[in-house]
């Protein structure tokens, strides 16, 4: 029942979550419409190419929000467990600490993709009830590349929760992780930066805001490499401390 | 058989005081023949002791002959004459120490403190006796 | 010790740089005994336990718990289902209701037994729908203690269990210890409440500053551990009573008391001759024995 206690722990965080990235995209939708239907609306020349835009930035907003969200479910832990007083119950369980580690990633990973799917989910059926130009494969491009790419972030995250116990620390230095590594790579590896990758950044056509359908491969699984590496990391520190 | 907490406080191993009880219990006819001991388990929470306790307490008292161990059954108590000859000396004794007791307190001590020396005597004693 | 033993270690150490809080500890713990572990608070008790869980990595030595010894996590993981443990603090998570929690911690163990949880639900009155984090201090620690004895494990570990108990609820604690002792299981626990270990247990451990200061059956130390008060014509130099298994000497005039672990019967032979005027012998309450053996003053002590 290790996931029953995962999800226990990780549903408040998760629905909050979901919650206001559905909403948003919702009110997103909502105030496109009034936008997209200026002038001759969706008809006159590069009307199509507005929603697109319009598209292009609510991922803007949805990566943010999303990052936010994977670095709070990369929360938790045997470390915070400690501090809370509780890891020697968990420990005392005849499971293995990295039964306990796989269990809470897969959890995490599962909700992040949730809260990348069923937002984007969202913005697809208000658009066509609207009646809003929008293209099945755009979206799935949008959400292969929060996944593919931001799921780096989340192991982050992870790795983080399992070196600093402090209920604020953890997050705090998680933040500080994805603000320091935008700003350096905005800086000096503008090509390379992760944040422009997952929000489509790198592989947006500039005249039509449609996504490029050749899709950023190598990118994407620099960044899964990358995740898998700080997962291994923060699973090691697992398994040698003391508790 | 009503069956009496055990004290620790007196610095007596607990099962010699189980044995002891089991014993009186057996003098006074308050067990008798052929009667059945509760079980070690029972025994054991009833009275808030190890069960270590009373399968010492028991055992001991199987091989002094008092008690018969039955596989399966239980503990009874033993029919025999070697029980009734304990009664009997029990009995002796007991009404010596009854003459002592009325003689100390002529003498002006105070029960506590004929207790104290019997005691003390009797831990001392025992010391020496053991050795030999 | 030729009994088979539950818990063995072999000069277990854990070190934090140069604090060593477990000193090269030969722990003996016997099966199917109920054996009491003592110490001062920073004994190293809570260390020990934490090193036979796999909850702390030992710096050196080998342990051997319920026939296998423990090299990999593996083998602690597998042993783990054997044994029931409660520990200090009584930890359980505060977001999980009663019944949540029970629904939780059973379905780990094959050895769980719905009847006994049942039963102790309802002796402990403990109110399925509400969270942990709302109970009070007591009914915690009778969770805590459900999720144990709702068990049958081969080994089962307290540390610290009559903790947050009243009266009434440290006899029935000490009664669900006996009914397990009773059904074979081996109890290791720890405790500062003399008494109850007095009622109890087969078996004494103490730990101090890292290193067994004492391991025996109870009822040995019953029989052996003395005190005898005697009163001399010229009370003797410590010296001159010197008899091994004397662990402290207390004079005052012509009144010398002695403790001794054994060789009591010796010591009252050679204050008989060196003229012992009277000679009173007491037994020893553990607590006294505790005390004894973690005092850190030198053994010879002299008033006025």
């Amino acid at each position: 029942m290790l996931w029953y206690k995962a999800w226990l722990e990780t549903r408040g965080r998760f629905l909050a979550c979901l919650t206001t990235l559905t909403l948003f995209c919702f009110v997103f939708v909502h105030h496109a419409q009034e936008i997209a239907f200026r002038g001759d609306g969706l008809a006159r020349p590069g009307g199509t190419a507005d929603y697109d835009r319009l598209l292009f930035v609510n991922q803007q907003f949805l990566v943010i929000m999303w990052v936010v969200s994977a670095v709070l479910l990369g929360m938790g832990g045997l470390v915070r467990e400690r501090a809370v007083g509780v890891s020697t119950f968990t420990l005392s369980l005849p499971v293995s600490r990295s039964r306990l580690f796989g269990v809470r990633v897969a959890m995490g990973i599962l909700q992040s993709a949730a809260i990348a799917i069923l937002p984007w989910c969202a913005v697809f059926l208000a658009s066509s009830m609207a009646g809003l130009p929008i293209r099945p494969s755009q979206v799935s491009l949008y959400i292969f590349l929060i996944l593919g790419g931001g799921l780096s972030y989340f192991a982050m995250a992870i790795l983080v929760s399992s070196f600093f116990e402090g209920e604020y620390t953890a997050p705090a230095i998680a933040f500080g992780v994805v603000l320091l590594t935008a700003i350096a790579f905005d800086a000096w590896l503008r090509p390379f930066s992760l944040w422009r990758l997952i929000a489509g950044d790198l592989s947006i056509d500039r005249r039509t805001y449609l996504l490029s359908p050749a899709f950023p491969w190598r990118g994407v699984l620099a960044s899964l490499i990358a995740a898998l590496f700080l997962l291994l990391v923060a699973l090691q520190r697992i398994r040698r401390r003391d508790f | 058989m009503l069956f009496q907490k055990l004290n620790p406080a007196l610095g007596q191993p607990l099962y010699l005081q189980l044995m002891r009880q089991i014993q009186h219990a057996a003098e006074t006819g308050a067990l008798r023949d052929g009667d059945q001991l509760p079980g070690i388990r029972t025994l054991a929470e009833d009275l808030v002791v190890s069960p270590n306790t009373i399968v010492k307490a028991y055992t001991e008292l199987e091989h002094s002959g008092l008690l018969e161990l039955r596989q399966g059954s239980g503990a009874f108590l033993k029919a025999g004459r070697r029980t009734r000859s304990i009664t009997d000396r029990v009995q002796l004794a007991r009404r010596r120490l009854r003459d002592l007791i009325d003689r100390l307190r002529e003498e002006d001590l105070h029960d506590e403190e004929i207790q104290r020396a019997f005691e003390a005597e009797l831990l001392a004693t025992s010391e020496i006796s053991r050795k030999r | 010790m030729t009994e088979p033993l539950a818990i063995h270690t072999t000069a277990l150490t854990k070190s934090y740089g140069r604090f060593v809080a477990v000193d090269s500890l030969n722990l003996a713990v016997p099966k199917n005994r109920i054996t009491a572990f003592l110490g001062p608070n920073g004994a190293g008790k809570s260390t020990t336990i934490k090193m036979l869980l796999g909850m702390i990595r030992p710096t050196s030595g080998e342990t051997m718990i319920l026939d296998h010894t423990i090299s990999t996590p593996n083998t602690g993981r597998r042993l783990r289902e054997r044994i029931a443990y409660v520990a200090e603090d009584k930890p359980l998570y505060g977001y999980m209701t009663v019944e949540q929690l029970i629904r939780f911690t059973s379905s780990f163990y094959p050895d769980w037994r719905s009847d006994d949880a049942q039963r102790l639900l309802a002796e402990y009155r403990l109110p399925v729908d509400k969270k942990v984090r709302s109970l009070s201090k007591g009914m915690r620690t009778k969770l805590a203690l459900l999720l144990a004895f709702a068990r049958r494990p081969e080994l089962l570990i307290l540390d610290e269990p009559s903790e947050g108990l009243d009266p009434i609820g440290i006899e029935e604690l000490l009664r669900e210890l006996v009914s397990q002792a009773a059904a074979g299981v081996t109890v290791f626990f720890s405790s500062h409440q003399l008494a109850e270990i007095e009622r109890v247990a087969d078996h004494v451990c103490i730990l101090n500053h890292g290193r067994l200061g004492l391991s025996a059956p109870i009822d040995d130390l019953r029989q052996s551990y003395r005190r005898i008060d005697f009163v001399f014509e010229a009370a003797p130099s410590a010296r001159e009573l010197a008899v091994p298994g004397i662990e402290r000497i207390c004079s005052s005039g012509r009144q010398v008391s002695v403790l001794t672990s054994r060789n009591a019967d010796e010591v009252i032979r050679r204050a008989r001759d060196l003229s012992a005027v009277s000679v009173e012998v007491s037994s020893v309450p553990l607590r006294e024995i505790f005390l004894e053996t973690v005092r850190e003053t030198p053994e010879f002590v002299k008033e006025r």
